[in-house]
This record gives C-alpha cells, structure tokens and sequence, in this order.
C-alpha cells in the first residue's frame, strides 16, 4: 500500500505493472528532455528583444513538426505494446466475480465449488492495533500467487470501479455489464486497494483486500470456507 | 554484522521535481552522461568558434542527444536482462520440479547420447 506522502507508484506485484513502471520511467525521461528544452527557448526568449522581422521560417517549422512527430512515436510504441499485452487472454487458472454493492464488494469463486462472500471495511473503531484505516476488510479475496486469474466484476446497484494499485487493475464495475480482467500476482503478500468510481456516500469506505498465497495455502483456505 | 549497512533510507532527489534519479534504473546514468555531454558539446564548440549563444544551443542540444541516447541505449539492455532473468527463474524452478521424471531435460539429453553411442 502507499506511505502518506508517496507520489510515485507502488511496487509492481504483477508483470503488466512492472511494464507500467516501466513505461512512466520512460516517459518521465522524455518529458524531462522536453522540459529542459522549453526551460532554455524560455529563457533565451525572455532575454531577447522583441521583433517582428521574421517573414520566413522554414527550417524552425520543419524542425518543430518533425521532433513532436519523433518524440510521439517514442511515446506511442512501448504504450500500444503495454496496451495489448493487457488485453492478452491466456487460459486462466482461477475465474473470480466480483460484485459492488453500496458500499461493499462480494466475491464469488464458482470454479470449483460454491464459494462467495461478502467484504465490509473494518470500521475504525474496530481496528486491531497496527492495522490499516480505511483499507481493511473483513474478508480478504484470496488468490494463488504465480497463476492467471481472471476476475469478471459487475455491479448491483451503481457505478463502482475494482482497483488494485500494485497489480496495476482498475475496472469499472457496471450495473448491466460484465467486464473482465485478468492478472497474475508474482509474489504472496496482501495488496489494498479502493473502489474508484464515486458511488454515494461511503464510496470511500468500501476498500478492497486481495490475499496471494501459494497454492497449497490457497486450496487450504477454500476448503475452509466451503466447509 | 548487525547495524551495518544503510540504517537510513535514502532520501529521493527529483530531477525538475518529477524525475526520481535514485530510485529509477538508468536515470542517474543518463542525467550524469547528459551533462557531461552538453559540457563537451557546449564547450568544443564555443573554443572552435568563439560564438557564445550558438555554443549554449549545442550544449542544450547535447545534453538532450546524450541524455536520451544512452537512456535508450541502457534500458534497451536493462530490458534483455530482465528478459534473461526471467528465462533463467524459469529453468531453475522447472530443474527443481522435474529431477528425476521423464520430463528431466537433462536425461533426455543423456537419453539421446547413450542411443548415438
């Protein structure tokens, strides 16, 4: 999860993040060499005395259609290969739903056999020591670390969005429509998110808790819970 | 020993505030190569020509050629070594999982030199 006063991205848990990372360095880069290039016309401009001498300016305007034309395919090129790597479908391991309702999420794992739940936030009033406010839920989604898995998230009532930072997944969830994604944890941990559509009055307080466990801990944990 | 090492995080430095040259690969590299780039540019040719203001536009020019050529240059190889990596997590862990059955790489491949022989 993010520090109180982070501004870049959280630690990529997933390979599309860790592409995302990537990419924003890159352009961060670019931006950079932009900036200082503007920095400095800037500065010699605002030395310069002004004049209205100049009819004609072939060669700047050739130069200043052709650089942007150069820096945007820089830009575009690793951006269309992230974006079709997301939309990438390989058979999945594990298919997940997962349900907004005013104000909390329910998760449904019908796989295998008859799994659902309901995720509240942890009031907090009720928040254990150590703990994190406002991002705790009482029931966390569980998932196989190192497996493709597929959540298909709709909504019940109204426009919500099922975000999780570090596994760079943001998806609305629509009343009427199911959208699908998918993604593959690269190390166990537990990865906070919020929902990211406003949707009422506690829009802020209905968070979500993804789980990766290995395997094992995971079939151990669906036992659990169907029993 | 316990307590070496770095008991303090580092603290970031922001590049024109957005750019965090500790913390992402290569940055700090270009950004130094950049400016030592711009210097030699800026400065060769204002000792060629004695001009100062076209000496200035070489230098910016230089420290953003250099900045953004070994910018790619670098996280072209940075890439290809993720890539390595990852090739190479695969084959341990595959190692691992298969000594020993017939889907062992290796004893296939000694397999295939015992039917040669």
């Amino acid at each position: 999860m993010a520090n109180h006063s982070q501004l870049g991205f959280q630690d990529a848990s997933s390979p599309i993040m860790e592409e995302l990372v990537e990419f924003h360095d890159h352009a961060l880069m670019v931006a950079l060499a932009i900036c200082s290039l503007v920095l400095y016309l800037l500065t010699l401009m605002l030395m310069e005395k002004l004049s209205s001498n100049t009819v004609d300016a072939q060669e700047v305007e050739l130069i200043w259609t052709i650089l942007p034309a150069i820096v945007l395919i820089l830009l575009a090129l690793p951006s269309l290969q992230i974006l079709y790597m997301m939309d990438e479908i390989d058979e999945p391991d594990l298919t997940l739903k997962a349900i907004g309702h005013q104000w909390y999420w329910s998760y449904e794992y019908t796989d295998f056999k008859d799994l659902s739940f309901d995720s509240y936030m942890i009031p907090t009033t009720d928040l254990p020591l150590g703990h994190f406010r406002l991002l705790e839920a009482d029931h966390r989604v569980v998932i196989p670390m190192e497996s493709s898995i597929r959540i298909i998230i709709t909504a019940d009532d109204v426009l919500h969005s099922w975000t999780v930072p570090t596994l760079g997944v943001k998806t609305d969830a629509i009343p009427g429509r199911l959208n699908q994604t998918s993604f593959i944890a690269t190390r166990p941990g537990i990865f906070y998110g919020q929902c990211s559509e406003i949707c009422g009055a506690n829009h802020s307080f209905m968070p979500i808790v993804v789980e990766s466990t290995p395997l094992i801990h995971f079939e151990n944990w669906s036992s659990l819970l169907s029993s | 020993m316990a307590g070496e090492g770095d008991s303090e995080p580092r603290k970031s430095f922001k590049l024109l505030g957005f750019l965090d040259v500790q913390s992402v690969p290569c940055s700090r590299e270009s950004v130094l190569y950049g400016s030592v780039g711009s210097l030699v540019v800026g400065l060769g040719y204002f000792l060629a020509t004695s001009r100062v203001r076209r000496s200035c536009d070489f230098a910016v020019g230089g420290f953003i050629c250099t900045t953004l050529g070994y910018w790619f240059y670098c996280r072209y190889n940075l890439a290809q070594q993720r890539i390595r990596q990852r090739m190479l997590k695969e084959a341990v862990r595959n190692k691992i999982l298969y000594e020993g059955s017939h889907l062992d790489p290796t004893r296939k491949q000694t397999g295939n030199e015992r039917s040669d022989s």
